[in-house]
């Protein structure tokens, strides 16, 4: 099948845009490349704003982007479509983007600070002002992810502390921490 | 998502703002050239050892049955790839099904050639098995006409020589004339 009948079969119920597309990842885990380019056209934009966003650094984004699909190629012979198509890519991605993470701390020793995490983010002195998106970018790490699921992406805090593996509790305490050093930056006042 | 366990929003905008951001980001366009390329290269690297594994696998089934044939015929005398199409087989089997048959042979033959000398070797070596054991087979059928093992042993060859081709074939399918 080409790609223009897999856009095709993509596109076979107009106005459903959270339609599962089984037909396509049933063709890309016999290997059929084109099924695999259809299946990225549809969900790269959604992988890609969340490594960005998970990772505060475009090349880092784009590179997480890449892994998260070869992963999931190399992979999807064990989806088994007990959950959406999407949430699983989703939980690859945010696993990419972490384990990325690390790996960068391992191989640079990027150490933490003594007294822990920083308690704002970075302001960045002289910087023009920040906007919301820049603002996420320079949140330490664990708010940052925290913030992203939750905030952005709609994760309950169980859910996103499940996949972030920290406890709820932590979850919802670097969320509050998030919002906080987000409202410092852009001069909100949060509660 | 359980919507009962999200943060409420606040006073301020700014959770507002929070759940109106994009969730989709357009990433750069030349980003799935890399996926491909990389998906292309790992599958180049694994072709040759797919096929020389799918090889091995006839080779020994056919092996094994050319064995017990042997055992139970005595005969081994060389077969011919004309042997094996002889009428009596080929009457039992639909027109349609011989020229579909043929023409898979054709491809085959034509995808052989561009294998790199070694797989091709050792292809043609478990080709070579299959036919002979097809052949050793039909003889003995020959001599004991009904006899279900060696129909089903003569089966199993024909359709070893079928999956052969079929998986060179399919194997050896170029990926980007399919996009």
């Amino acid at each position: 099948m080409t790609l223009v009948q897999f856009r095709h079969l993509e596109n076979a119920a107009p106005g459903e845009a959270e339609t599962e597309p089984t037909v396509l990842v049933i063709a890309a885990t016999r290997g059929d490349l084109a099924a695999f380019e259809a299946l990225y056209r549809r969900f790269a934009p959604r992988i890609y704003a969340l490594c960005l966003r998970l990772t505060g650094q475009a090349e880092a984004a784009e590179d997480c982007t890449q892994e998260s699909f070869l992963a999931a190629w190399r992979a999807l012979s064990r989806f088994e479509h007990r959950s959406r198509f999407s949430t699983w890519l989703q939980r690859i991605a945010i696993r990419t983007a972490l384990a990325r993470r690390r790996g960068l701390r391992t191989l640079f020793e990027v150490a933490e600070p003594a007294g822990g995490l920083p308690d704002q983010a970075d302001p960045g002195s002289g910087a023009p002002p920040v906007d919301l998106e820049r603002a996420i970018a320079r949140l330490p790490d664990g708010a940052r992810h925290v913030l992203v699921l939750v905030g952005i992406y709609g994760y309950s805090h169980a859910e996103a502390a499940a996949e972030l593996k920290v406890a709820e509790g932590t979850c919802k305490a670097q969320f509050h921490r998030a919002r906080g050093l987000l409202g410092a930056a852009l001069g909100l006042e949060t509660p | 998502m359980n919507a009962t366990d999200r943060e409420p929003p606040g006073p301020d905008s700014l959770d507002r703002q929070l759940a109106a951001l994009p969730r989709d980001l357009e990433p750069p366009l030349l980003l799935w050239q890399g996926i491909q390329s990389n998906i292309q290269r790992a599958q180049r690297r694994s072709r040759p050892l797919g096929i020389a594994a799918a090889a091995a696998c006839v080779l020994l089934g056919s092996g094994i049955t050319w064995m017990v044939l042997r055992g139970h015929d005595g005969s081994a005398s060389a077969p011919s790839a004309v042997a094996l199409r002889t009428p009596g087989i080929n009457e039992t089997l639909s027109p349609r099904y011989i020229a579909t048959r043929a023409a898979l042979e054709s491809t085959f033959r034509e995808r052989l050639a561009l294998l790199d000398p070694d797989t091709r070797t050792q292809i043609e070596a478990s080709l070579a098995v299959i036919q002979k054991a097809h052949e050793d087979i039909r003889r003995a059928l020959a001599a004991e006409p009904g006899n279900p093992v060696l129909e089903q042993l003569f089966e199993s060859t024909w359709h070893d020589e079928i999956d052969l081709y079929d998986r060179v074939v399919r194997t050896t399918q170029p990926t980007l004339a399919r996009i």
